[in-house]
This record gives C-alpha cells, structure tokens and sequence, in this order.
C-alpha cells in the first residue's frame, strides 16, 4: 500500500514537472532590433557598465551628461559593476529574468558568443562592419573579436592584453635586460631575489590570474590550430603535450620567481598589485587595462617608473611565440530593444575621437579601440606602448576563462589554483579539463 | 419558589456583566482559519511556490541564454549522486556542522556556566559582552577580517607563528586545500560563539538557584552540578541550539564566498557556494536546483530529527 502511494506522489511529482515546463523547449526569439532607424532623442536607454569603482566610474557618468546635454530629452538609466564576477552574475540574472538593458557590456569569446547566438544581441553589421563609415574607426581585431557566423554584434569599447610590466629601476640596478626568452626570465628571478625583492608578484586567490599565465604559454606551446579546435567542445580533445609542457613551466615560474609560492592561492590580485606598485616587486603579470591604475603618481613604481615586455616565450616552443593573450572588451545592444537606434547613437557617441581619448588617458587609461585614440600624447607610455603591441601582434588569443565554455573555462580555473598550491600535477589538472569537455559536448 | 433576598438581587442587579471565554466549540471553525489565510497566502507565495518551481527547475536542462528549458526527468539528481565536487561540499558542510557543535553548542554552554558562575553581577555582564561583539559583525566584514589575518607574511596569525617561533606552520591558510575550509570554519566558530553563549547564558539563568544551593549543601562539587542539574534543565535550549547550528551548517554561504568562493580546487566548496557555482559560473541551472532540493531534502530531515529527539527527552520542573 506505502509503495503505491509512493508510486503515486512521484507519479504526480513528474506529471507536475511535465506540465509546467510543457515537456517542450522554449527560447527565446530572435527579435532584430531596429538600429538603422532614425534615433528617438525623446526615449529613454538603459546601460549596464562594468566600470564601477574608481577611478572608472565616473567615465559614462560624464559620458551620459555629456549626451544628455546635446539631446535634453533623452532619458538613460545606467548601472555599473565591476568587472568579472559582479558583471557576469548580474548579467545571467538579467537574462534569466528577461530585462537585459539596452545596452549592455561583454566580453568577447564564448561570453559574447552566448549572446549573439541565443538571440540577446542585435546584429550591428549593418552599421559597424569593417565596410561601414563607423567601422572604419575601429582596429580590425577588435571589430573581429565580437564577430560570430559572420556578423558582428558588438561595439568594441578598449582593447586589452596581458603583459610583464617591471620596475625599470630595480632592472637597471641590477644590471638586467629585458628578458629574451622563458629560461632567461626563470634566471632573473634568482638575481632579483638575491637581491631582496620579490621578482613577480603574483596572487591567484580568485583563481583567473594564473590563467593568464596558461594561457599565453598555452599559445605559445600548442599550435593556435589545436588550441581553437580544443575551445569547441565539439571537436575539444585536449591532449596535445604542450598542455603539459605550459603547465610545467607555469608550476616552475611560480616557484621560482613569485613571493609567495605555492601560498599564493591566499593572495589577492590587488594585493599582489600594491607590491609592484610600492616597488617590492619587480615584475607583476597585469593588464593593459590596469597600467595606469598601477602606475600613479606619488607611487614608487612611478618614481622608479613602470616598462612592459610580453611574457618571454620558451626557446624552439611548438605554439606561436608572437601570440599575444588579447581581447577587447565591448558592449552590445539588446535585441529587444524598444529604443536600440537611440542606443546605437549613444554608442557612436561613446567612441567618437574625442570620448576615445579621454577614455584612453590617465586616470582611466582604457586604451579604446577606437584608431588614433591612443597616442602618447592623450595617453600614459605604458599604455601607448601597449596598445601599440595589441595593434601590431600578428595574432591575439581570447582569456581562457572567456574563450572557453564556462564548464571548461571553471576546470582550468581549478587547475589553476591546484597547480599553483602544488596540491595538482599537471596530468591531473589536464585529466579534470578533458572530463569537463566531455561533459560540455 | 422562593425568591433572593433583597440584598443579594441588588448585588446582583448591580454588578457588571461578567464576560466569559465563548467556548471554543461554539466558534465556527472557518473564522478560525480565516485569520490564518494572510500568513498562509504570503508563505505560499513567498516560500511554497518558490520551493515547488525549483522542484520543477530540478527535472531541466535550463539554457538561460536561449530561454530553452528541457525535461531530462532525474538526470541532474543522477549527476549529483556521481559527482565528486557535491560529495566533499557535503563533507564539508558535515565537518562545519561538526565542529560547530563542538564549538557553538557544547563550548558555548560550558563557557555560559562558567560565566554565570562568576559571583559579579558586573563582571557576568562584561564577559557576555565580550563574547557577544563577534556576533554583532556582519559575516561578510568578519570574512574580509579573517581573510586579512589568513594572508601568508604579512597576516596575522602567520606573523604571531613566526614570533612564537613556530614558524614553520605559518602557510596560506586559506589557500591550500587541507586547510581552507578549517579556517573558515575556524572563522564562523569566532563569529557565532558569543551568540550561543548568549542564549545558554539565559537559560541557565532560569533555572532555579534552589537546586545548586540543595546540591552544594549535599557535597556535590561544581562539575557534578554542571553535569547533573545545568545540562539537563537547558536540554531544550541545546537542543534549539542543535537545530540552529546544524541547519545553519548546511546553509553556509557567505563567509566561504567571501573568503575563498569555494576555493582553491574546489576543497572548501560546500553546497551553497557549489550551487550558486553551477547555476552562475557553469550556467547549469537545473543542477543548481537539484543542489537546492538535496539541501532543503538534508536540513528538513535534520531538523525533524532533533525535534523528534528533543521532544522525546523533554525535562519539565
């Protein structure tokens, strides 16, 4: 009798599960907004940002008054989080919740990806494609970044790349050169130690730092074909050795040239930052995005003042050794946007050659994407030079974390911390990536 | 038929009427129920419908992106039982609230005695207070505390091993995976204790002082009186007090995302941090629901077996 009645309470259970879900699918659909039609100047936007906090905040602030100014009758609601987690975890809630904003920032990789394909982004080709007057004003790269099946769904707002930024006057007391390659780096360390100073400060505590790291050795030990083949699901495999060989390497920097070593799980990525910038460290693995946040007036790092060399690659590697771990980061507009030609004008507003330059300059230094933005006179040295490697890099990579799926991008994330804590060998942490893009296929 | 006297008519001529309790049969029983409808309607909306659809969002593949939802009948709970990452959160959630209880129930109530146990009133006070202050920090700002005195070098804990010349302990606390979650848990045990003090300290103020007074005239020391009258008269207090720490054991989220989101390797996940990891960092949002249910499913029978057990072992003076 109890059995029957279990029978019958999971019975209901499902029957219940099948008819609020309708036993069907349901997406949502591809709604194209209207972006070449003429601007309303009496609607109302919606913008989320990922530049709170300072210094960042204050730029679509001004942005927004700006065009507010031009256009008294414009109405825009903006929210801001910082970048990474509280942008991402706002962005899913929004999705789930169907009220993305008008315009709305993304990464490029997979994280764009999601929206152009699953019908969240409305396609700009027709206003921003490389053959466009507005296109025309962009690098083609970071244009080509937010491109997917052919069309291009984003405004690419400033580029980004990863690069060793050393304090020149701790280098030049030492008698040390730019390093050419991995080993001669590796060396270094030993010489920057000995002398008292940290050599690479480094802090993994959220795990996406020592990505960067894989990933530039990722590009330069594995050929750029396997790595794109491996970031598809689909056709991932994830068993070429130089997985192993860039693992190997990443563990061997770590205990050789950071502070903390394998304690360095416990660290933050700003902690590791005040280190460089106090003038403790002598190297530290930033973003371009982060030079002039680093790099302040009054700090030691810009009395002793700040260069940037590319991670070294590794002598006679098997991948690119002029790859560099790049990607811009941009915003896109809602493909339901009631208001999405007015959007498209405050996005045309966001990047004119005036909003570029104060973007690119001190004390945002967010070298925009935008072509002659950043020059040495709007902007800091470091960030020109920069934005001048981006530019001239024959081919740039995608973070790992946002290049991949989020399954695959969180088992490397993991892999990270474990190698880093020692507590995982690089066949293990490779092992753990190929189950989770098994899983993903 | 004799009628009252004239003195008793008046009284009772006079008097007020006297109002009575209706009997509560004579009430219809749906006026009863009527009251309880608001509650009832915002507790269905609030807590019982949120329940029965994440129910639901356990049976589905749900792409948020595309808005597609799929009926994949039990496939996410299967995944659960074979998934390594939900087996150690378990298991840490199991040691938090083991350690918690250790800490926060039996600590707690033996340091309650103890302070109660102090003849000045001012000083009783002072030491509640003392212990009480953790309790009155948020859990996110006492994350952030602890995560500054876990750093490696500079931290506290690791500069104080290093004084003692123990310095070989001094590590990244929360950045290994044998010790991360214990210094979480180390951290909540800091934060909760002076609330559990707190409420043993009032139980054990109820009992009465006659029972201590009889004990110590019949020679019975101080630890014996602990054990044979304390402990059992503040049975139901530790018993709430069980039911509180094990339910918020396996409700744990805050101070492990503050201070190692789950990390490093997932070894400090517990079920929380990892459903909040599959439903906004893997996107799984089915999987996150059947993480939900297996810990409402967790802390419901935990909950009703220590009400069971509390109300089998109730102790009335």
């Amino acid at each position: 009798m109890r059995k029957t009645k279990m029978i019958s309470v999971s019975a209901a259970v499902a029957a219940a599960a099948l008819l609020l879900t309708g036993c069907t699918s349901s997406s949502n659909s591809a709604v194209s907004a209207d972006v070449a039609g003429k601007p309303d100047y009496s609607g109302s936007i919606s913008i989320l940002t990922a530049f709170a906090g300072k210094p960042m905040d204050p730029y679509f602030q001004n942005l927004i008054a700006a065009y507010k100014a031009e256009h008294p009758g414009v109405s825009i609601n903006l929210s801001q989080e910082t970048d990474d987690n509280a942008v991402k975890d706002k962005e899913k809630v929004l999705i789930a919740s169907q009220s993305l904003p008008d315009i709305y920032f993304s990464y490029a990789g997979n994280w764009g990806q999601n929206f152009a394909e699953n019908g969240l982004a409305a396609d700009l080709s027709s206003a921003i494609a490389p053959s466009t007057s507005w296109g025309q004003t962009f690098g083609a790269g970071a244009l080509n970044a937010f491109k997917y099946d052919g069309k291009y769904y984003g405004v690419p707002l400033y580029n980004d790349a990863k690069f060793m930024g050393y304090n020149k006057a701790i280098f030049q007391k030492l008698g040390l050169a730019v390093p050419s390659s991995f080993d001669a780096l590796i060396s270094d360390c030993s010489a920057i130690k000995a002398a008292g100073y940290t050599p690479i400060a480094f802090g993994n505590k959220d795990g996406w730092p020592g990505l960067h790291y894989l990933q530039q050795l990722f590009a330069y030990n594995v050929p750029r074909a396997t790595i794109d083949a491996d970031l598809v699901p689909k056709t991932a495999t994830w068993t070429d050795p130089g997985y192993i060989t860039a693992m190997k390497q990443f563990t061997e920097l770590v205990t050789k040239c950071t502070g903390d070593g394998s304690n360095s799980n416990g660290v933050t990525y700003t902690t590791a930052q005040q280190q460089q910038q106090s003038g403790k460290a002598a190297m530290y693995y930033q973003e371009l995005i982060e030079f002039d946040s680093v790099n302040t007036d009054g700090s030691q790092l810009n009395k002793d003042g700040l260069g940037i060399f590319p991670l070294p690659a590794p002598a006679n590697a098997a991948g690119d050794a002029k790859t560099l771990e790049a990607a811009p980061e941009g915003y896109m507009i809602n493909s339901k946007s009631k208001n999405a030609a007015l959007a498209l004008d405050f996005m045309k507003f966001a990047t004119s050659t005036k909003n570029a330059s104060v973007l690119s300059s001190p004390p945002y230094g967010q070298p925009s994407a935008v072509i002659g933005a950043v020059t040495t006179s709007t902007s800091s040295a470091a960030v020109a030079a920069g934005s001048d490697a981006v530019n001239k890099a024959p081919s740039t990579l995608v973070w790992l974390d946002t290049a991949s799926v989020p399954s695959v991008g969180d088992a490397w994330v993991s892999a990270s911390e474990g190698l880093v804590s020692g507590d995982l060998t690089p066949d293990a942490a490779l092992k753990a990536v190929q189950a989770a893009s098994e899983k993903a296929k | 038929m004799t009628s009252a006297p004239a003195s008793v008519r008046h009284v009772a001529e006079s008097a007020p009427p006297v109002r009575t309790r209706p009997d509560a049969r004579s009430v219809p029983h749906w006026r009863n129920v009527v009251w309880l409808i608001p509650a009832l309607a915002v507790l269905a909306v609030f807590v019982y419908w949120p329940l029965l659809q994440n129910l639901v969002f356990s049976f589905l593949k749900w792409n948020i992106y595309s808005g597609a939802q799929t009926f994949v009948g039990g496939q996410n709970y299967m995944e659960l039982a074979t998934d390594p990452i939900f087996r150690k959160a378990l298991l840490n959630n199991v040691w938090y609230a083991a350690i918690s209880i250790v800490f926060q129930v039996f600590g707690a109530l033996l340091l309650a005695a103890i302070i109660e146990s102090v003849k000045s009133e001012r000083l009783r006070k002072a030491f509640r207070s003392i212990y009480f202050i953790p309790s009155a920090i948020s859990l996110t700002v006492a994350g952030l505390l602890f995560y500054f005195i876990y750093q490696p070098q500079t931290g506290m804990l690791d500069t104080f091993l290093t004084n003692l010349g123990l310095g070989q302990y001094a590590q990244a606390w929360l950045g290994h995976e044998n010790t991360a979650i214990f210094a979480i848990v180390a951290m909540s045990q800091w934060q909760g204790f002076g609330y559990s003090v707190l409420l043993f300290s009032v139980a054990l103020q109820r009992i009465p002082l006659e029972l201590y007074e009889a004990a110590a005239i019949d020679g019975i020391g101080p630890i014996r009186r602990f054990l044979s009258i304390s402990m059992p008269l503040v049975r139901e207090m530790t018993s709430l007090m069980m039911i509180v720490t094990i339910s918020g054991a396996f409700q744990v989220f805050n101070e492990v995302m503050v201070m190692t989101s789950g990390g490093p390797n997932n070894s400090s996940q517990v079920l929380g941090t990892w459903l909040y990891h599959a439903g906004f960092i893997t996107n799984d949002f089915g999987y996150a629901a059947a993480i939900g249910v297996a810990i409402f499913v967790i802390t419901l029978i935990l909950a009703a077996l220590q009400l069971w057990v509390s109300h089998r072992k109730r102790v009335e003076w």
